[in-house]
């Protein structure tokens, strides 16, 4: 019985070692291929494509990416800024309105409820959005723009009353108060360490869509000096496309020193690599984050 | 319990603090003030600040500029002005929302690629014809009459025109250090290009004898209808209209004409002119010439056959480029539409009189233009012998020539140009002794009633016309009729028909026979 029960585990073993490598292969050859790319003359590149092995080895891609580091480092900064104060505030915001909405002794807990659900359901479009923040909110080429529309995330505040209400019970609300914690104090003191595995998930959440964010600085941001890290390189790998499709028709001479490919993948390194990095160190805190609110939530 | 309450009070504070410091972070944009009295007539005493939106990218050293200009704009016209860029992503996005959401916004660029003439129909812009003489006369001058003609949607202005003349036509570019070699003919017309392609071919095979990619529409057949069949510009819808006959618009899909500029193609693909995966080449025409892995573009216009030069004088001064340009062989060459390139008041304007009054400056005064065509004199560029001169290279230098984008106020008695220029000088000296007026730009095409179809009738295009004009269905009729077929169920009739009588009103409203 042993002897059997141990083939099947090599099987299973051998089986999703397998998957894991091919898994693993199919993520990075891509971005050996960007990294290879970064390292070949542009030439080279549109002439004999993309190779593995660069056919004309040259560091003119990354040459030209460092002409001008502090564009790169501008971003980074706006993109780091964002994603911490986002990050901050919006688990503050989030973690607050999922205890308000929790409590069973709040009055309008329901009608509150069904308004956050309703958003998901049904938005305004993209207009309106944007002319509430342009027009009513003034917030065009503010770093507030890039953090406010995302501080309250409808599907999150939901995970988090839902976290909040089945994991603390009602009573011990109450014994708080009969001890004499206000309702904020119960928040911070109680609720908050509670609920660190419901943060960490939460805050995983929230960080990714604020460090993946482009759209906002798309649609609000003139000032280069504001674009956040993604929308930057979005931006620079765009230009090139847009140039090809207005094709010869329209006469538009673009004197500007268009990015090359090979200065396009270096930018893309430049701009992944710290954070690639940054990654295994973190990621521990991450995972952990993640098991206990799965075990526990 | 006096410590508690103190906290409390303490977190309760901070929150109100946060409130109230979002609610700022807010407000702390700047509205547009207007300067306008009530009978209309501008204020000059009142500072206003300009919000000017571009198109592109904003060149590096644009802060530096923009405070030059605010300099002298504060002491001509006490007014600032602020420099917006759209970047080319997502641009047309950008635009509409701009346009669409009310924003306070003085001046806007245009173009007939920008659908200036869609949106001033829809009312985006501001009449510009009682404002002119009030608050910009010397503009109104300085722009001949027949341009401001040209650019009237509906007997009304809403753009000031770019009074550069250019040519946009095509032309073939080839490479003439492989030609002369190989002893090839040079290319004038579909024969002779095809004769030197098929040399190409013979003599470098690991060569492309042309250099295509994946807008296949634009790289064949928008050029074959320049050259042969001499249509009105890139027609949509497959609808066909001569330049000679603007009045006769017929049926394009489907026709004689069309049958043999597929039966063209197909031959290219099977000589092997098109590469098998055109439809997902995404390389510039450009790039693939002048790194040598294609011999020729079928049509490309004068200025950028000139920047191509330029690039190939630094990377390889061996290799030499040509050009021929297709008007010599039609015989007529359309100069740009004065819509190609202006600059609009939106409607939402706080200010129109005062940008109106800035924008005069910026075409007519030559410290504003220079400034704002080639950056700061000493520091982005110098002038040798008449000649604009770079100080650096394209990636050290802030503000390259035009790096503004600013096309639309290019002012041909202040402009300067690079040597190499001279050149594409030379090439419209020779198109303007052919030259006819384009007077069919102006036609503003509304597909408010066929958007759906128009939407259906491209997905067809893509799947089904695309390939035929690279050259990869093997029987062309039968793939023709395919194609012709689906677009029929996507709508094609009613496109056609509600376009045709677009058309023909437009024509008859111009007067054009």
């Amino acid at each position: 019985m042993a002897i059997k029960e141990d083939v099947y585990t090599r099987i299973f073993q051998i089986l999703s070692y397998a998957v894991i490598i091919i898994a693993s292969i199919a993520c990075l050859l891509p971005f050996l291929l960007i990294i290879s790319a970064s390292l070949t003359s542009n030439e080279s590149i549109i002439r004999d494509g993309y190779h593995f092995i660069p056919q004309e080895f040259s560091l003119e891609g990354y040459r030209t990416v460092f002409t001008f580091p502090e564009e790169v480092l501008r971003a980074y900064g706006v993109t780091i800024f964002t994603t911490v104060v986002g990050t901050t505030l919006g688990l503050f915001l989030m973690t607050m309105a999922g205890y308000v909405l929790a409590r069973k002794d709040f009055k309008y807990r329901n009608a509150f409820s069904f308004y956050i659900y309703f958003t998901t359901l049904f938005g305004g479009g993209l207009v309106p959005w944007y002319i509430m923040l342009t027009k009513y909110l003034g917030l065009l080429d503010t770093y507030t723009v890039l953090i406010f529309p995302g501080l309250m995330t409808p599907f999150l505040i939901i995970l988090m009353k839902n976290f909040i209400r089945s994991s603390m019970p009602e009573e011990l609300f109450e014994s708080a108060k009969i001890d004499g914690a206000g309702d904020f104090k119960i928040y911070y003191r109680i609720v908050l360490p509670l609920s660190t595995p419901g943060i960490a998930t939460v805050g995983l959440f929230l960080a990714l869509a604020y460090w993946n964010d482009w759209f906002s600085s798309s649609l609000f941001i003139n000032d280069p000096h504001k674009y956040q890290l993604q929308y930057y390189l979005y931006n620079v790998i765009n230009s090139m496309q847009f140039i090809a499709q207005m094709g010869a028709g329209t006469g538009v001479s673009l004197s500007n020193d268009m990015p090359t490919e090979s200065t396009k993948m270096a930018m893309a390194i430049v701009v992944t690599g710290p954070i690639l990095l940054l990654y295994p160190f973190i990621q521990r805190y991450f995972v952990k984050g993640l098991t206990i609110g799965a075990v526990k939530g | 319990m006096t410590f508690t309450k103190k906290r409390k009070q303490r977190m309760s504070i901070l929150i109100a603090v946060m409130v109230i410091m979002a609610l700022l972070a807010g407000c702390g944009g700047g509205g547009g003030s207007s300067a306008q009295k009530a009978d209309g007539t501008d204020d000059k005493s009142q500072k206003v600040q300009l919000q000017f939106y571009m198109l592109g990218d904003a060149p590096k050293d644009l802060p530096a500029v923009e405070a030059e200009i605010n300099k002298l704009a504060e002491k001509d016209l006490n007014a600032t002005v602020k420099f917006n860029y759209t970047t080319w992503t997502d641009w047309d996005q950008k635009y509409k929302l701009l346009l669409s959401s009310g924003q306070p916004i003085d001046l806007i660029f245009t173009a007939d690629w920008t659908q200036y003439q869609a949106y001033a129909k829809k009312g985006a812009f501001l009449p510009l014809d009682d404002l002119l003489p009030k608050a910009a006369p010397a503009l109104q001058k300085f722009v001949p009459q027949e341009m401001w003609d040209g650019v009237k949607i509906g007997g009304k202005i809403y753009t000031v025109p770019g009074t550069y003349k250019e040519y946009v036509t095509n032309g073939f570019v080839w490479r003439e250090d492989l030609r002369e070699k190989y002893n090839l003919p040079k290319p004038t017309d579909i024969k002779s290009y095809e004769a030197y392609m098929d040399g190409i071919r013979q003599h470098e095979p690991n060569m492309k004898p042309v250099s295509l990619n994946s807008d296949i529409k634009g790289n064949l057949h928008d050029r074959y209808s320049e050259l042969v069949t001499k249509s009105v510009g890139a027609l949509p819808y497959g609808i066909g209209i001569k330049y000679e006959k603007p009045t006769e618009v017929y049926k394009y899909w489907g026709s004689d004409e069309q049958k043999e500029e597929l039966s063209i193609y197909k031959r290219w693909a099977d000589k092997g002119f098109i590469p098998k995966n055109v439809l997902n080449v995404k390389d510039t025409l450009q790039d693939q010439v002048t790194s040598g892995k294609a011999a020729s573009i079928f049509g490309d216009n004068p200025t950028r056959f000139n920047d191509m030069v330029i690039k190939l004088k630094a990377s390889h001064p061996d290799w030499k480029l040509d050009y021929y340009p297709f008007p010599l062989t039609t015989g007529f060459a359309t100069p740009v539409h004065p819509i190609h390139n202006g600059f609009a008041i939106p409607k939402s304007s706080p200010n129109p009189a005062r940008a109106l009054a800035f924008y005069e400056k910026l075409v007519t005064d030559k410290r504003y233009n220079l400034l704002t065509q080639y950056g700061i004199e000493g520091k982005n560029y110098e002038v040798k012998d008449g000649y604009y001169q770079m100080i650096g290279t394209g990636s050290t230098n802030g503000f390259s020539r035009e790096g503004m984008n600013s096309w639309a106020w290019r002012n041909p008695e202040y402009m300067l140009f690079d040597s190499g220029f001279d050149r594409v000088k030379k090439i419209f000296a020779e198109l303007d002794k052919i030259q006819k007026p384009d007077v069919f730009t102006g036609f503003a095409e509304d597909y408010t009633t066929y958007q759906a179809e128009k939407a259906a009738l491209e997905q067809v295009e893509k799947q089904y016309l695309y390939p035929l004009q690279a050259g990869l269905i093997d029987n062309v009729d039968q793939g023709l009729q395919t194609f012709l077929q689906k677009a029929n169920q996507a709508g094609l009739e009613k496109i056609q028909t509600e376009y045709t009588k677009q058309w023909e009103a437009y024509v008859k409203e111009k007067n054009i026979k």
